[in-house]
């Protein structure tokens, strides 16, 4: 009786698990001797923005590995509610998140606007008996995961690239490909790697204006970079990792104060 | 004239005729190879499986029909049976276990005489229609049903790869991880890629044994998985109208090789040897020369990293 009453007060002072989209506890990998994931937790609310920054080789890719289930180590994923670390990657991506590489994997000898249309999920085509007894909402959806498609790539102003085969973009232009490959799914987390690295700044801007509006809409973000203004401005909450463990986690302002951050990150006085 | 035709006619019918069914046969090759990027080197084996089940089936009384339905069906199932273990495991292990199996079934083939009458082979059964086809004109009749036979595998597979469906395929072949971290199931993509793509070498087992009206198993060596790759690579790796015209370079080589045998001091023992010599020179040439076949795009090889 008492706990229902205080479940109508809007203060909760600790997170709502409910709310909790992605919780990890106790994450552990190890490469041999290195230890690149060692005992790391961290909880994500649904519907924000969470930045995962750390010096290079603190684990974070890792963390990315281990939670879309390329990677498998120990301790406990819980994603949406389901158990998800002994799940193989596909299972993983279909309860509902994607990830982007940090090196891009561009599908080279398809074109750009195959890349795309390849991601959307459960398109009836992609079972093999609908292609012939279903032609028409075969056809139907191809059309709307064209256009869909066609919208994306216009945001990401590769548009006129669209017949291109993927292989003959630019580095940078391979990283917006990768980005809006995964947009093509509306997952309800999306986990980027490094999406700034090696994209222009108007355009840096104006992608995270876009994970913005779609945070809005409802979407979680687990976001890694080294662009620490970048990262800083769009994120709700950030973790730091160091040496496979998290250093520290809080709103953007109280991280960028944190000695030890500043010590082994930010460097300097900040 | 008259002689002319009557020479050059059934001349030409032959090499059509055995072109037809190799280029079902590398059709079922391309579609793993080309758009899954699986590598099976043990592709013979289906052909004989088709070919013994659709032969053995007929000559104790099933009708031919059934018969070659029963050949493409089980001929695929093996491929799925095959799949399963080694579909999951890294791209190497296919290829490996694809040999050995093409081995293994022609020992089976060899020495169960019980059931496949071992090494003296297996003749008198059924061909589609023979009862109804005037004799003169049966291999006419033939080469019209076994063109259809390849019109509507080709169309059907040329639907196939420009599906949703043939889109994952393909992403398979170029990098397996992105389908799986977009929820794809690129384990069963691959199993069904290798089950239809040996069914269609079963098809084109059946038309063999149509063909030959003779089967043993000598006709299923591991030499004709290495055909298949040849019409695959001659013709362009992916592309499905370069396979069907691989598999036409390839027989109107081996037969005009033949055609000047008489001319040549060799006996007809080293004349394979010769011929397999010519195939790999002429394969060298276009690697120097052409090397994404002949209907293949130059991009998509130039684009691999
Ligand atoms: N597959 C692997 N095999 C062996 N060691 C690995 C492997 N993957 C990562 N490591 C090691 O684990 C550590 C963490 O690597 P990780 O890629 O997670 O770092 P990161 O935080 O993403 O760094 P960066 O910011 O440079 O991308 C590194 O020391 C790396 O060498
Ligand atoms: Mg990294």
């Amino acid at each position: 009786m008492e706990r229902k009453r205080n479940s109508h007060y809007l203060i909760d002072p600790d997170p709502v698990t409910l709310m909790d989209i992605l919780s990890v506890r106790n994450l552990r990998k190890h490469f041999g001797g290195v230890k690149a994931v060692d005992g790391c937790s961290l909880t994500i609310r649904a519907g924000t923005v969470v930045g995962l920054i750390g010096p290079n080789g603190a684990g974070k890719t890792t963390v990315f590995n281990l939670i879309s289930g390329f990677e498998k180590g120990s301790g406990e994923i819980i994603f949406k509610g389901r158990r998800t670390d002994n799940l193989p990657p596909f299972k993983v991506a279909q309860c509902g998140m994607v990830r982007t590489f940090q090196i891009p994997r561009a599908l080279t000898k398809m074109t750009v606007l195959e890349n795309l249309m390849l991601a959307p999920k459960a398109q009836a085509g992609e079972r093999i008996w609908n292609v012939w007894l279903r032609r028409k909402d075969v056809k139907e959806q191809e059309r709307q995961i064209k256009e869909k498609s066609r919208h994306i790539l216009r945001f990401f102003e590769i548009a006129h690239l669209e017949d291109e085969y993927a292989g003959a973009l630019s580095g940078g232009q391979k990283k917006l490909l990768e980005m809006a490959r995964a947009m093509m799914i509306d997952p309800s987390l999306m986990m980027l790697d490094e999406p700034f690295a090696g994209v222009n700044p108007t355009l840096s801007q104006k992608i995270s204006e876009y994970i913005d509006e779609l945070r809005g809409g409802g979407m979680t973000f687990l976001i890694i970079e080294h662009d620490i203004p970048a990262i800083t401005r769009i994120s709700d909450r950030i973790t730091v990792m160091n040496e496979g463990k998290i250093l520290t986690e809080g709103a953007p302002d109280e991280v960028k104060q944190n000695r030890e951050v500043l010590n082994v990150y930010l460097g300097g006085e900040g | 004239m008259i002689e002319y035709v009557s020479v050059i006619l059934p001349y030409v019918t032959t090499i059509l005729l055995i072109s037809s069914i190799y280029a079902v046969f590398a059709l079922g090759l391309n579609l793993e190879w080309g758009f899954t990027g699986l590598i099976n080197f043990g592709h013979a084996a289906f052909f004989a499986i088709g070919a013994y089940t659709t032969v053995m089936l007929n000559i104790s009384g099933c009708p031919l029909v059934l018969s070659v339905a029963a050949g493409v069906v089980l001929a695929g199932l093996f491929g799925l049976l095959l799949g399963i273990p080694t579909l999951r495991l890294r791209e190497d292990y296919l290829a490996i276990v694809t040999i050995g199996f093409s081995e293994v079934v022609r020992y089976i083939l060899l020495n169960e005489e019980w059931l496949t009458r071992g090494p003296f082979g297996i003749h008198g059964f059924e061909r589609p229609l023979q009862d109804v086809i005037p004799y003169q004109y049966y291999n006419t009749f033939l080469l019209i049903l076994f063109v259809a036979i390849l019109g509507i595998v080709y169309l059907s597979i040329e639907k196939l790869v420009r599906s949703p469906c043939g889109r994952v395929m393909k992403s398979i072949r170029e990098d397996e991880t992105v389908p799986s971290a977009l929820g794809k199931n690129v384990f069963s993509y691959k199993l069904q890629s290798l089950a239809i793509g040996s069914a269609i070498a079963g098809l084109a087992g059946a038309m063999l044994a149509f063909y030959l009206q003779y089967i043993d198993p000598g006709t299923f060596k591991p030499i004709e998985t290495f055909h298949a790759w040849i019409i695959v690579v001659l013709g362009g790796t992916a592309s499905n109208r370069g396979t069907i015209v691989g598999a036409l370079i390839l027989w109107t080589f081996f037969s005009a090789t033949k055609f000047i045998n008489p001319y040549l001091p060799f006996t007809s023992h080293q004349m394979g040897a010769f011929r397999m010599i010519m195939i790999g020179l002429l394969l060298m040439l276009l690697m120097m020369y052409k090397p994404e076949g002949i209907f293949g795009k130059k991009e998509e090889l130039a684009l691999s990293d």
